[in-house]
């Protein structure tokens, strides 16, 4: 958390992230290009011209499949939460990786005096209306572009500036993007080079990104169905003990956003799971310091009243609390942002 | 994320795995055979 933007608030966690992102990206794209010189029939070296283009291309389309992994692998599995927490960075990285891809295409034909070639490619409407043989380069110029806009507002600014709902809807197209890309591969290299590696590492990636978003979403369809209120409301969370010490319970009614109940000691209170910042699951956070931590980004939230702590001033929407005949309940209607509605249940 | 965002994934995934099956599985079976894929040069082809 920050009272003002910095370009990066770096810590250590960040660099060790970004170094080993950096060592990776290095190892491979080194690898490749010495394997692929190096397992070469004699006379058939490749060049370098065309070796980076593939190292830098297959390089981004490995990196922006781990990326979008990311995510319903920390929801399948909390303890590879720390994956999350840096993964903008990840993607500013798969960008100017994917970027440098472009620019050798584009550098390929500029090396043989044939930029006009390049222009006349993608700029040739018979181009587009075939399936095989259709010209791939606008694929992945238009993937590039999605990146580009997501890799711009990245930083917490647009985050705030944009706010969450409207960044993370601006961010979707990523999706589409990674379609793009796959197509880019199936009608392009995968239809001149006949090696059965080309369709199997393909789908094998794209399959096992798309069945573990699947995995990932089908889990969470279980608390989405939610709890049903009684006539006033209230929804059954259990006994105090039930949450564990510094832990939530998450809960939710049906058709309603989700509440995270935490309990801190003898202290219960309720909170919208919904972080301020990036919407992430702050009922899968716990209590640290005394305040209710985001397992995203760790922005931090008094549990007494949902306000971050001063000179913060972010607050999450609170839930009144009740113990009745030994459970606690929560109350479905959310309160203002900000508003104290903790208890203190007896021992 | 929100219970929207949730359920945009859970109908997107499905949606996009299928496209892209098809798309690449189509790609693989309308693909010239090897000895008629005598083109011009074109970039990240390794010219063998």
């Amino acid at each position: 958390m920050s009272t003002g933007f910095q370009a990066v608030q770096w810590n250590r966690a960040k660099i060790v992230y970004d170094i080993t992102l950096a060592a990776g990206v290095t190892l491979y794209i080194g690898g490749y290009m010495a394997l692929a010189r190096a397992l070469a029939a004699p006379g058939k070296m490749p060049g370098w011209d065309d070796l980076r283009i593939q190292a830098f291309g297959s390089c981004a389309f490995f990196m922006i499949s781990l990326i979008l992994a990311i995510g319903p692998l920390a929801r399948l599995n909390p303890r590879l939460l720390p994956l999350l927490y840096n993964r903008r960075h990840f993607g500013l990285f798969a960008f100017c990786i994917a970027a440098m891809h472009g620019y050798f295409v584009v550098d390929w034909f500029a090396l043989r005096g044939a930029l006009p070639d390049f222009w006349g490619e993608i700029t040739t409407a018979a181009n587009y209306s075939k399936f095989i043989g259709i010209t791939i380069k606008p694929l992945g110029m238009v993937a590039l572009l999605i990146f580009f806009v997501m890799a711009a507002t990245s930083h917490d600014y647009w985050l705030s500036v944009l706010t969450p709902p409207f960044w993370k809807a601006l961010h979707m197209p990523v999706y589409a993007a990674y379609g793009l890309i796959i197509m880019h591969v199936a009608l392009g290299l995968m239809q001149h080079d006949y090696s059965p590696a080309i369709p199997l590492i393909l789908g094998a990636t794209s399959g096992l990104v798309a069945l573990l978003h699947i995995l990932s979403g089908l889990k969470e369809r279980t608390t989405d169905a939610g709890l049903a209120p009684d006539q006033d409301g209230w929804i059954a969370v259990g006994p105090p003990d039930s949450i564990s010490d510094k832990r939530a319970k998450i809960v939710a009614a049906p058709g309603g956003e989700r509440i995270a109940v935490f309990r801190d000691g003898a202290r219960i209170g309720a909170v919208s799971n919904l972080c301020a910042h990036q919407n992430g699951p702050v009922g899968e956070g716990e209590i640290i310091d005394g305040c209710i931590t985001c397992p995203w980004h760790g922005w931090q939230y008094r549990l007494e009243d949902g306000r971050s702590p001063p000179p913060f001033k972010e607050e999450l929407a609170t839930y009144r609390v009740r113990l009745r005949e030994g459970r606690i309940e929560v109350h479905a209607e959310p309160l203002p942002p900000g508003t104290p509605a903790s208890l203190v249940v007896p021992a | 994320m929100r219970r929207g965002h949730r359920k945009a994934h859970l109908l997107i995934w499905p949606l996009l795995a299928a496209a892209l099956l098809v798309g690449v599985a189509m790609a693989l079976a309308l693909r010239p055979p090897p000895e008629k894929t005598a083109m011009p040069a074109q970039h990240g082809q390794v010219l063998t």
